[in-house]
């Protein structure tokens, strides 16, 4: 960015430590009186070398590591992990497994939603809700801490299967809580709705266009709200995502209310579809039977190839290509996060619109540095 | 400090400060200051998110005096709720230059106390407590918010009895 | 109907002496080499013909053994579910290569990172400086197998 300024124009560092931020990143803005000019966007302060970590980490070590790419979404980088590896070794989870992982990724799926809805909330000054999400996140965190013991990271996955099965009277409680939830979304749905201060701020806000979304590469609830129907779990089906109903929720209008639209959408349908995976899931052994995969498969070596796989995050399309050279650990793993596109197309979102609603439009992006960052 | 005057002694606020940690006052200021930790929200990783969901409304801190802050100039304590990067460690460094005094720092979760799984990374920093005066090292990773809400507790204890290495006794 | 047979079809009849090593895996997965002198008008082509607008990642591998770094293009597409993997080997000692921001703009961030992580440089990249690593560390090459910072057993805590 061109630091020379003009009359009447100022720098703004927003960053590395700033109360609109999901974590560190620098956010350079050059102001003409109230609007942008000029933005970039720094990051790299939480780069922890992920990718050079997994090359010297056998494959059973490496799944702890990738819950750390992006704590919100645990699940779905341990699916996308384990997922690779699957496809190397050429084994497949057997039906329950693919069931219970479609349960816990869409369950990780709404509280990254609901902690998504609120920190956006906040930033807007809207804090009662903020506070509302918490308390309904804290719900569903519970119901994954119940089968996984952890709250965030959780290491579940194994390969060829789940860690554990779930424990006795599991699907009442479930439903007894997103039943609630089912509830609550709608009341809270109904207070985004009606607030007049929330619409001014939201409605035709940092409103991206559906060529522009494409071109910038844009990932997740930001692009289905321009009306792109793409979805993964769709488009490139992965576990039993086929035989389970559901529809890709999108918006037309691409402004901020149409994304919030979007990540509510998203949890209603993700609720949809744990209930139809409980309705539809067999019983039967969680990892393939006349294999050496199991909870614990201490030595595994992989045979050589490479594989490049998609999961639908609940920020976007995540993808993980991994080469195997035969030996216990991966030779290279690159992770494509979807927070990292999306960060990108930040910097023009927000170019010629007033500072106040940077935070807006920011947070609307529901990013998470850490992943991007990696 | 103004032009001396023969026959009139001058104080300053310091003085004042360093002549009352000598006598009992201090207890009721500690106590005071012990119920008001004021912490940082600055989530750098996966603890951030527990530090997060602690301030709400299902953990609520606020039951300690303990609230969340969004500006330095405004917190007593800062959490270190993350990895710290090379790249992110001269920007830590002026978020804890602005805090006011008396303040506290708290490591919350294995990366910070020693780098965690990243431990061997070409672009973390290791050994936080060599840089900053750490209170509480609170392990786990990440810890659960019960866990952050003792380390809380430890700390109140540690300036009840004048231990804490954040103020200067 | 776009799958990977046609989209294979029609590079290499556009591009006849360009694609090596090209290996259908199933209707949606198509990998191939191209020549590194080749990848920007392949790029363009399978934009502008081919449907494929989407620039799900790009990346670098290192080989040693064989002296060489390897740019991986995967590009995806909005309307088909095919993903292409194009691979465009490079020599060790100078590694350079057209930049494709002009026909993908996100690839602007993965080829800064590539460029910092493994020493790849792109020639007409519009703003080619290290996005997550500090100054001092650029030319290091950390992801580079050779690079001797890593592990890195600076923390006292070591058993």
């Amino acid at each position: 960015m061109d630091t020379n300024i003009g009359p009447s124009e100022m720098l703004l560092h927003l960053g590395p430590q700033h109360a609109i931020q999901p974590g560190p990143y620098l956010l350079d803005l050059r102001l003409k009186g109230e609007s942008v000019v000029d933005a970039e966007l720094k990051m790299g302060y939480i780069h922890k070398g992920i990718e050079k970590i997994l090359e010297n980490k056998t494959y059973l070590q490496g799944i702890t590591i990738t819950d750390r790419i992006c704590y919100l979404a645990a699940m779905s980088n341990n699916e996308v992990f384990c997922g690779c590896v699957e496809r190397l070794v050429g084994i497949e989870p057997p039906e329950r497994s693919q069931y219970i992982r479609v349960i816990m990724e869409e369950l990780s799926r709404i509280q990254s939603h609901l902690l998504g809805l609120g920190e956006f909330s906040t930033d807007l000054g809207f804090i009662t809700m903020f506070l509302y999400m918490i308390r309904e996140r804290e719900e569903v965190l519970n119901l994954i801490d119940t089968v996984t013991g952890s709250r965030i990271t959780q290491t579940y996955l194994r390969f060829g299967g789940v860690r554990e099965d779930f424990p006795e009277g599991y699907e009442q409680k479930t439903m007894l809580v997103l039943n609630d939830l089912k509830k609550k979304l709608d009341q809270h749905e109904n207070l985004y709705d009606t607030d007049r201060i929330y619409r001014q701020r939201t409605v035709g806000v940092g409103t991206l266009t559906k060529e522009v979304a494409t071109e910038l590469g844009v990932a997740g609830p930001p692009l289905r709200a321009t009306g792109v129907k793409f979805d993964v779990r769709k488009d490139d089906p992965y576990l039993v995502y086929d035989d389970l109903d559901f529809k890709v929720c999108t918006q037309k209008n691409g402004d901020i209310f149409a994304r919030i639209k979007v990540r509510l959408d998203e949890i209603r349908e993700s609720i949809y579809m744990i209930e139809q995976s409980f309705d539809q899931m067999p019983q039967g052994p969680l990892f393939p039977e006349g294999t050496p995969y199991g909870r614990r498969t201490p030595v595994m070596r992989v045979p050589p190839g490479e594989v490049f796989y998609r999961v639908e995050d609940p920020r976007g399309e995540m993808g993980m290509y991994m080469i195997s050279d035969g030996s216990d650990t991966p030779y290279r793993v690159k992770i494509r996060g979807p927070v990292f596109p999306t960060m990108q197309a930040l910097p023009p979102l927000i170019l010629n619109t007033y500072i106040a609603d940077v935070a807006a439009i920011a947070a609307s992006m529901d990013g998470c540095t850490s992943e991007a960052d990696r | 400090m103004g032009e001396m005057i023969e026959n009139v002694n001058f104080t300053t606020s310091s003085a004042i400060s360093d002549f009352l940690k000598k006598t009992p006052a201090q207890d009721i200021i500690n106590w005071g200051r012990k119920n008001s930790l004021w912490f940082l929200t600055q989530p750098m990783g996966c603890c951030g998110v527990e530090m997060i969901s602690t301030g709400c409304s299902h953990y609520d801190t606020d039951r300690f005096g303990i609230i969340p802050r969004d500006s330095p100039r405004q917190a007593d304590v800062i959490v270190i709720s993350g990895y710290v990067t090379k790249k992110y460690l001269p920007a830590l460094k002026l978020v804890w230059d602005q805090m006011p005094a008396p303040k506290w720092i708290i490591c919350m979760g294995d990366c910070s106390i020693s780098g965690g799984p990243f431990y061997e990374s070409y672009s973390t920093v290791q050994n936080i407590d060599e840089i900053f005066p750490v209170d509480v090292f609170i392990p786990g990773c990440p810890p659960r918010p019960e866990a952050l809400i003792q380390g809380f507790i430890e700390l109140q204890k540690k300036i009840m009895a004048k231990k804490d290495i954040g103020t200067d006794y | 109907m776009i799958d990977a047979d046609y989209i294979l079809s029609s590079l290499t009849k556009t591009f006849p002496n360009d694609f090596s090593e090209s290996k259908i895996e199933s209707d949606t997965k198509l990998t191939s080499y191209v020549e590194k002198d080749a990848i920007f008008n392949v790029c363009k082509h399978m934009l502008d013909n081919l449907e494929c607008n989407h620039l799900s990642c790009e990346c670098g591998v290192d080989y040693p053994d064989r002296n060489e770094l390897e740019v991986v293009y995967h590009i995806a597409s909005y309307e088909h579910p095919v993903v292409i993997t194009l691979k465009v080997k490079l020599p060790r000692d100078d590694p350079e290569i057209e930049s494709i921001v002009s026909v993908y703009w996100n690839a602007n961030w993965y080829e800064r990172e590539t460029y910092e992580l493994y020493g790849i440089m792109y020639k007409n990249h519009p703003d080619l400086k290290p996005l997550l690593l500090i100054d001092e560390m650029l030319g290091d090459w950390p992801l580079r197998k050779d690079y001797d910072g890593y592990p890195n057993k600076t923390s006292k805590n070591l058993v």
